[in-house]
């Protein structure tokens, strides 16, 4: 009984604490769906309207989840952009239906329930206690629903409503708790169906990304392999064959011009290695990602101190994560001003994880710098996630995951 | 001079057999795979080897690891490691036993026919010649003694570390023989390199610079 009480008590507390969200999901109801639905005109809006719902939602999950004793945990993808492209995908996305459709249901109950569970507690010792004066009150006073106006009925009903009362207490009340927190979590987890869905939502515009990422880097190696090499060799060619009319009438003008190619041909060379390296680089295909990365951390002008797990990956995922790593300790020695650097890679199954981290000065922005946004952007086209902690004063992290798919 | 090439492109090995020819060598067995080159090796005991760095099977690293390995079965044996790009942890690892008689040049130098003979003589005689390409990526690098060096005697080592004599090294600066030796015995003194041994030291000296 003690138990069941303070049971009771604790749900009771708690559907209390539920109008932290009732309450505002309740005064939200009106504005904000009007909000949402005028969103639909004017599009551009959404993200703005969208956000102090998902705010909402992200507290009752934490508050469900607490009730529940497991995590609700959040099925929104991160925000890829602003504006239309933004909003039309808010708009196609079910966690933004679903998360109003929860609104209006604990807005409608939460205040209830809350009701319900607080009246209950001095209606009891209210209703048991009527025998002793129900004559000193009001004309009409009922208990059990029937008027009190004899002895019998006066000492009779009081117990039966109290003890409807008791059950409301002991059974309903940690039941609307429980209640509560399962419609928060049907509504606001994210459901295999609508995990699926953001997830084809997602690998659509990777893949996208990736196919313009590839289609710019082939432009760019073709662009580099004609104006640059090509065009180089065919001036060498050229000096060549005019050294060849010219060697008999005039060797000294046709060794010039032998010269002078083999010096196109130098250049040509050089731009090539230059290419080849931005390919994919020699060395990782010689000693493979450890190697190539423990190559990379001896050439930084501060000391870099290695973990690196030595597991083969596939060639693009290898190649990215040297780019990852060759890029941000460029950034490092660049712009950190850190006397150290540290670079982790730990190789699972399902996917390679890469942490760059210095002791510099921090405060590095993915929006300014373009390194930064070259990691995201290379790093997405292959499905992986970027993450960067930059506190000011603390250091740069920058973790990497890089989908395997073995 | 007897020397064993491995290059695993007929065109290129041909060619390179017809560059030491008329450089007065004698290309005494060229091999053309991995393999084939420590065989060739050990069974020639050339005055010289004149490796690429990639060779089949594997196209990786074959050539190197295969230099490596000759020079721990034929200690002193000089090798000259060509590779179609330049990475200094190669070089590093080429001259980690200390001692000299060992080259690392990008293909491209072959073509300026002269100086590619004169870094295989160095390498013969137990100098050493690393490609102005490696040496500028140390340059940028970190190493810590190399911070007490002036930016003048950094030029000067770079230049030692190509493998270049005081002579060679007093014209491309244009400064006097004189002051070459000076800035010399100053990296000696700030690298810690003792007086005694003073053939080494120069070998040394690009060591400390590859491997501080």
């Amino acid at each position: 009984m003690n138990a069941a009480l303070r049971r009771s008590a604790r749900a009771t507390g708690e559907l209390v604490g539920a109008l932290r969200t009732g309450l505002p999901a309740m005064a939200g109801l009106v504005p904000l769906t009007a909000a949402l639905a005028l969103s639909l005109l004017l599009l551009p809006w959404l993200p703005s309207a969208v956000k102090p719902l998902r705010a909402l939602a992200n507290a009752e999950r934490r508050r469900a989840g607490r009730v529940l004793g497991r995590e609700i945990p959040e099925p929104y993808r991160p925000s890829s952009g602003e504006g239309l492209g933004e909003a039309r995908r808010l708009l196609r996305s079910p966690s933004t239906w679903r998360d109003a459709a929860w609104m209006a249901a604990h807005g409608l109950t939460a205040l209830m329930a809350a009701a319900v569970a607080v009246a209950v507690w001095p209606a009891i010792p209210f209703t048991l206690s009527l025998p002793l004066w129900w004559w000193a009150a009001p004309e009409g006073s009922q208990a059990a629903f029937i008027t009190l106006d004899s002895w019998p009925k006066a000492l009779t009903m009081p117990f039966l409503q109290g003890a409807f009362d008791l059950a409301i207490l002991l059974w309903l009340v940690p039941r609307l708790l429980r209640w509560q927190a399962r419609l928060a979590e049907v509504l606001l987890s994210p459901t295999r169906r609508t995990s699926l869905a953001e997830r084809v939502e997602e690998l659509t515009e990777t893949r996208a990304e990736a196919l313009e990422a590839h289609g710019a880097e082939l432009r760019r190696i073709e662009r580099d392999l004609h104006d640059g090499t090509q065009a180089q060799l065919v001036a060498a060619a050229l000096r060549l064959g005019l050294a060849d009319r010219r060697f008999d009438a005039d060797p000294d003008a046709a060794r010039t011009l032998f010269l002078e190619a083999r010096n196109g041909v130098e250049e040509a060379l050089t731009q090539l290695r230059t290419v080849i390296r931005g390919i994919y680089p020699p060395i990782l295909s010689d000693r493979g990602l450890a190697g190539a990365l423990r190559a990379l951390a001896a050439a930084q002008p501060i000391p870099v101190e290695l973990h690196v797990e030595e597991a083969r990956a596939p060639a693009a995922v290898e190649a990215a994560a040297y780019f990852v790593v060759a890029e941000a300790l460029t950034n490092i020695a660049r712009h950190s001003g850190a006397r150290h650097g540290w670079v982790a890679l730990r190789r699972e199954p399902a996917r390679l994880t890469i942490i760059v981290r210095d002791d510099g000065k921090g405060g590095a922005d993915p929006d300014r710098g373009s390194g930064l946004a070259g990691i995201r952007r290379r790093v997405a086209a292959l499905d992986g996630t970027t993450r960067l902690d930059s506190p000011d004063g603390e250091g740069t992290t920058l973790q990497v995951e890089l989908p395997c798919g073995s | 001079m007897r020397i064993v090439i491995a290059e695993d492109s007929v065109l290129l090995r041909e060619g390179l057999a017809m560059l030491l020819d008329a450089g007065g060598h004698e290309v005494v067995a060229a091999a053309g795979s991995g393999p084939d080159v420590l065989p060739a090796l050990l069974e020639h005991r050339p005055d010289a080897a004149v490796l690429d760095v990639r060779l089949p099977p594997g196209f990786r690293d074959e050539g190197l690891r295969a230099a490596i390995e000759a020079r721990r079965r034929l200690p002193g044996l000089p090798v000259l490691v060509l590779s179609q790009y330049v990475e200094q942890t190669y070089a590093a690892e080429l001259l980690a036993g200390g001692a000299g008689g060992v080259g690392y040049l990008l293909k491209d130098r072959v073509g300026r026919v002269d100086e590619f003979l004169d870094a295989l003589d160095r390498v013969a005689a137990g100098g050493t010649a690393l490609d102005p390409e490696v040496v500028s990526q140390l340059m940028t690098s970190r190493r810590d003694p190399l911070q007490e060096l002036t930016p003048r005697e950094r030029e000067v080592l770079g230049l030692m570390a190509q493998g270049l004599d005081n002579a060679t090294i007093a014209a491309t600066l244009v400064i006097t023989e004189r002051s070459v030796s000076k800035h010399i015995g100053a990296v000696f003194a700030k690298l810690g390199l003792p007086p005694t041994d003073s053939g080494h030291r120069r070998v040394l000296a690009v060591l400390a610079y590859l491997n501080a």
